[in-house]
């Protein structure tokens, strides 16, 4: 016995945590700079296992920091710098109070400032942590850059976020780095691979802003102004990394095939809004033309066998290929198409683009240019057509990038109902529900020619003719196959069953003609058998359950599937009915 | 001639000693051949009355004293008055400088008749001095007085001196020191300052390689310690993320603005669910908030409530009875314990005594017969083994869970965003014709809280420190 008695809430989990509340007042700071820097700092609240044991035996929600966090907080040097504003925005009010405007000149010239270098360094040490974590960086700085510049934010916010955007967009560009695009009723998905990092961001549509009011602005600014210092060192990395000039730089070669435009931006404008264009390639520090890139030799890592490495082979030839999937095609924008979205994906993919004067700045060849392979219309239809270039909807690029080839471009003229944009996005497993567009499309991938599919637009033809009698006799046939395989057995049956013996007779032997392949697979399977069998119990019945759910999820893609025959039918029958009501 | 005028004065002063001023005045006046003197000499007649005073003026002192030279300062001064103003004396000037000939008004024909060359006759009038100009213009012949100071110069010899030998020294090439400490100076680069205050977000800022070079303090680690300018090293597990989730959750494929009609119709189930979900919670609130037809008050009750305790029911009496009977009951139960005696205690311990041995022995026994029961022992530990195992992989998998889900960081909890979806027939045929639904900003926003970046929080409610007072206005009290 003896000792001291021990106090409650003095030792255990109750010293490692500190409301919020403390924690400002030890930091001396008002709530808004702590949250500010909080932010800044990536030090976020923390929600301690037992509450109650934190809380001293209360059970209120409070807001907790771990006490480490905040001690590490105190030595930075920022928040010298925020008291430092404190006293600065005091002065000026006291000065501005008393009408004193030299002095209020003064204050305003001393204005303190800090930097953010410094704790970009600490919190992402190397390049490719900052990389691994621009994805929110790039969606912020491209939802800042849309706002419109009324105040909600500064001003000068919204520039530098415009800046940085344009030269990222810029950098994929001159990277081809862009894998997917998404449009969805949101925003655009963009997905790019970055120094084999898979880089994912949201672009707002342009003017689509009702500024919500449940959202916290002053928040929302401040990791902006994180992101924007991080986003800019991240750029001049890669920049540098592909040898082009940061501030990036147009090349003189396509500067001067621009046209010049005087009155559409101030002329302290007028060069980000060319740069924003992305009709022009960017300069380079050593201006070398395309340089020829050494094939690498490929050395199969280790615990990796030959077929691995195929398959990662064949998937970079892929690639290879996707990246110059626009390549020498040359299109024109019209006016009521997204034009920077268009422009980005064209150019990410080698095409050449342009639009009409009145739209952007920035154009390269007019409407009339003879060499215009396609012309992107979203319009149902168009009065002056030109002659040799495909009109098409500006869904067909969307889907060539996320298809990885050019797409037939039937399905995408003018007027003609768009097939669904599937979102790249969703990798299905073996055994899910595949929407049969995506299957005709894998299809195309495989260098498959669309035969059926041809057939099947062929019937629609006939179909809208007032003639679909193939496909029901297709239909007949099948069923008469099934019915015949039927009476057979049944007949079988029956002798059976009335005991008669089955009619015996020799015939002439002939020669089984043995498929090697198919003996494999049989014995394959074979072996499978019996490796069940051997299970042990318990394996078995694991064993058993996986096959159930695999199982189940088949029937369920069939279910699936078969309803969406059922509602395909259902609306070719409305379409027949209709076209023969309309005769 | 001036000066001669002068001179004759003097010798005519020293001729006529004793005259009375204004009869020399006049005198000296008259001497001059053609003066004209500019104010009128009317005083003479004053003067002439008074008496002569004798005074001896053989004495310097005396002669000083009382010769009377009145006259002749003003003679003098009207003399230099003239040269003042009028540049000589107007008795020397020519008749044609102080008179004109006056010959009435010009004729107006001849007016008439300038008019038409009137643009040689400006290049006339320019070439003209303006009249203001000539009336202005200075004429006396009194040269103003020089301000002597601004030519002179304190220690003028010294300085030119010292000007000569820093000549003489330049010329050598010799360069004075402070002219060196001047030169060695650094220049202020004005250019550093302003970077100093540069605002963060300014929109022409410049970036450099931050992962390239590496950290430039060179100092001493001890002085850069003790300065509190050495940076604190980040605790490692600061770096961790709070939250599993991706930045950026792509939408379902059924958010697609031309979606496959399968993908769309999950997501509209999904966003049903979600609906119904809510719906069902409200209707139980409101169920819960329901009155009961039983707690209305109907007017039988009314009646009772208005009646209670005037009319008096028998059964009451009865009960009242029935209490009494129950309180003497109590009373009665409350019984004094007797006093052990000293074999009843002795008894009591023995049994009790007895008692343990007989669960002693128990026990042993029991711990005896266990080598029998050993495999089912056995079997009963694996059991709970295994037991605990289960139990700890699912801790561990809803651990797991637990990273993916928002937090309870603060007063509120996490709310999530309500799910975008647009209707079959909201669906736009084209991109054209695409209305975006939701925010992305919000989106963004939810995003953080959901990751457990920042606690969810509730926009601050306006308080009113003094309370609101409406007053009509005087002048349209007036009116009603």
């Amino acid at each position: 016995m003896g000792g001291l008695q021990k106090k409650k809430f003095e030792r255990g989990s109750a010293t490692n945590y500190i409301t919020r509340n403390k924690a400002r007042k030890k930091l001396q700071l008002s709530l808004p700079d702590f949250r500010r820097l909080c932010i800044l700092k990536g030090i976020y609240p923390h929600e301690p296992k037992h509450k109650k044991k934190v809380n001293k035996g209360s059970t209120a929600a409070r807001t907790f920091y771990l006490l480490k966090d905040i001690r590490f907080l105190l030595h930075e040097p920022i928040v010298g710098k925020f008291r430092d504003y404190k006293v600065f925005v005091r002065k000026l009010k006291r000065a501005y109070g008393k009408t004193e405007w030299s002095a209020v000149e003064r204050l305003k010239e001393n204005k303190p400032t800090y930097k953010l270098d410094h704790i970009i360094k600490e919190r992402f040490p190397s390049f490719i942590d900052a990389l691994r974590d621009i994805d929110d960086a790039l969606c912020m700085c491209f939802l800042f850059s849309t706002f419109a510049r009324t105040g909600k934010c500064h001003v000068q916010t919204i520039q530098l976020c415009r800046r940085l955007t344009v030269e990222w967009m810029n950098y994929v560009i001159a990277s081809r780095s862009l894998r997917k695009v998404f449009i969805s009723i949101k925003g655009i998905y963009y997905q790019a691979e970055v120094m084999g990092q898979l880089i994912t961001w949201l672009v707002p549509y342009q003017f689509s802003h009702d500024h919500p009011t449940d959202v916290d602005y002053r928040v929302m600014a401040t990791f902006t102004e994180f992101y924007t210092t991080l986003l800019g060192f991240v750029n001049f990395r890669l920049y540098h990394s592909l040898n082009l000039v940061y501030p990036p730089k147009l090349d003189s070669k396509t500067e001067s095939e621009l046209k010049d435009e005087d009155d559409y931006a101030m002329n302290s404008e007028s060069y980000l809004e060319k740069l924003s264009a992305l009709s022009a390639s960017l300069a380079r520090v050593v201006s070398t033309a395309e340089e020829e890139e050494a094939q690498l030799d490929q050395f199969p890592v280790e615990g990796e066998d030959i077929e691995t490495m195929e398959a990662r082979e064949k998937e970079e030839k892929q690639q290879e290929a996707q990246k110059k999937l626009f390549e020498g095609l040359k299109f024109f924008l019209n006016r009521e198409v997204p034009r920077e979205s268009l422009a980005f994906l064209i150019r990410c993919f080698g095409g050449e683009v342009s639009w009409d004067t009145s739209v952007c700045i920035g154009s390269t060849y007019d409407v009339t240019d003879e060499t215009i392979t396609h012309h992107i219309v979203d319009r149902p239809n168009i009065d002056k057509q030109h002659i040799n270039r495909y009109y098409i909807q500006p869904q067909w690029l969307y889907d060539c990038v996320n298809a990885k080839i050019l797409l037939p471009v039937e399905d995408y003229f003018l007027g003609v109902t768009l097939p669904p944009h599937l979102s790249p996005f969703v990798e299905e497993k073996d055994g899910d529900y595949v929407p049969p567009e995506k299957l005709k499309i894998m299809a195309l991938q495989r260098g498959e020619k669309p035969a059926q599919e041809d057939e099947e637009e062929e019937e629609e033809e006939e179909e809208e003719e007032g003639e679909d009698e193939e496909e029901e006799e297709e239909d007949e046939n099948e069923e008469e196959e099934e019915e015949a395989d039927e009476k057979n057995l049944k007949i079988m049956e029956e002798q059976r069953s009335q005991g008669k013996s089955l009619k015996v007779k020799v015939t002439p032997g002939k020669v089984k003609v043995e498929n090697a392949a198919r003996l494999e697979q049989e014995e394959k399977a074979e072996e499978k058998r019996l490796a069940i069998m051997m299970m042990k119990k318990k394996e078995k019945y694991l064993y058993d359950k996986i096959m159930f759910g695999k199982k189940r999820k088949i029937r369920e893609a069939n279910k699936l599937a078969a309803k969406r025959k059922a509602h395909d039918d259902a609306e070719k029958s409305d379409k027949k009915k209709k076209a023969k009501t309309r005769k | 001639m001036h000066y001669n005028t002068n001179e004759e004065e003097t010798c005519f002063l020293s001729l006529v000693p004793n005259m009375a001023s204004a009869r020399r005045l006049k005198r000296v006046a008259a001497s001059q051949p053609g003066f004209i003197n500019l104010k009128s000499a009317s005083d003479s007649a004053g003067s002439a009355s008074s008496r002569r005073k004798r005074v001896n003026k053989n004495k310097k002192k005396n002669w000083n004293k009382h010769s009377d030279i009145n006259d002749i300062d003003e003679f003098l001064e009207d003399v230099r008055h003239q040269e003042r103003t009028t540049g000589g004396l107007l008795s020397e000037k020519s008749d044609d400088s102080l008179f004109f000939l006056d010959i009435g008004q010009p004729k107006k024909a001849e007016q008439k008749e300038e008019e038409p060359v009137e643009g040689k006759k400006r290049k006339g009038k320019a070439s003209r001095p303006l009249r203001i100009d000539l009336i202005l213009q200075h004429d006396s012949l009194v040269q103003p007085p020089k301000d002597v100071l601004a030519y002179q110069q304190p220690n003028a010899k010294k300085l030119r001196r010292i000007a000569q030998k820093a000549e003489q020294l330049a010329a050598k090439g010799v360069v004075p020191r402070r002219q060196k400490q001047l030169l060695n100076r650094r220049p202020v680069d004005r250019t550093v300052k302003k970077a100093v205050t540069e605002a963060n977000n300014n929109p022409d800022r410049e970036y450099y390689d931050i992962w390239g070079q590496e950290s430039k303090n060179t100092a001493d680690p001890w002085y850069l310690q003790q300065t509190g300018k050495k940076l604190v090293k980040r605790p490692e597990k600061l770096n961790e993320k709070p939250s599993v989730l991706p930045a950026v959750e792509v939408i379902a494929p059924g958010g697609s603005y031309n979606p496959d009609f399968f993908s769309h119709q999950a997501l509209l189930q999904e966003a049903h669910d979600i609906e119904v979900k809510k719906q069902k919670e409200e209707d139980k609130i409101a169920r819960q908030l329901a009155v009961n037809r039983a707690d209305t008050a109907t007017e039988e009750t009314v009646f009772n409530e208005q009646v209670e305790g005037l009319v008096e029911e028998e059964n009451e009496e009865e009960e009242a009875a029935l209490d009494e009977e129950e309180e003497d009951g109590a009373v009665g139960a409350i019984v004094l314990a007797d006093k052990k005696t000293e074999k009843k205690r002795k008894r009591e311990r023995a049994e009790k005594i007895k008692e343990q041995q007989r669960l002693a022995d128990r026990r042993q026994n029991d711990r005896r017969q266990q080598l029998f029961q050993l495999r089912s022992i056995k079997a009963s530990i694996k059991q709970q083994d295994q037991k605990t195992q289960a139990k700890q992989i699912q801790r561990k998998a809803k651990q797991e869970a637990q990273k993916a889900q928002p937090r309870r960081l603060g007063k509120l909890k996490f709310q999530p965003q309500d799910m975008e979806v647009q209707l079959s027939d909201e669906l736009a045929g084209s991109l054209r014709r695409l209305k975006p639904e939701g925010s992305v900003l919000k989106d963004r926003f939810k995003s953080l809280q959901k990751r457990n970046l920042i606690e969810p929080r509730e926009r601050a409610k306006f308080k009113r420190r003094l309370k609101l007072k409406y007053v009509e206005k005087r002048a349209f009290r007036e009116i009603t």
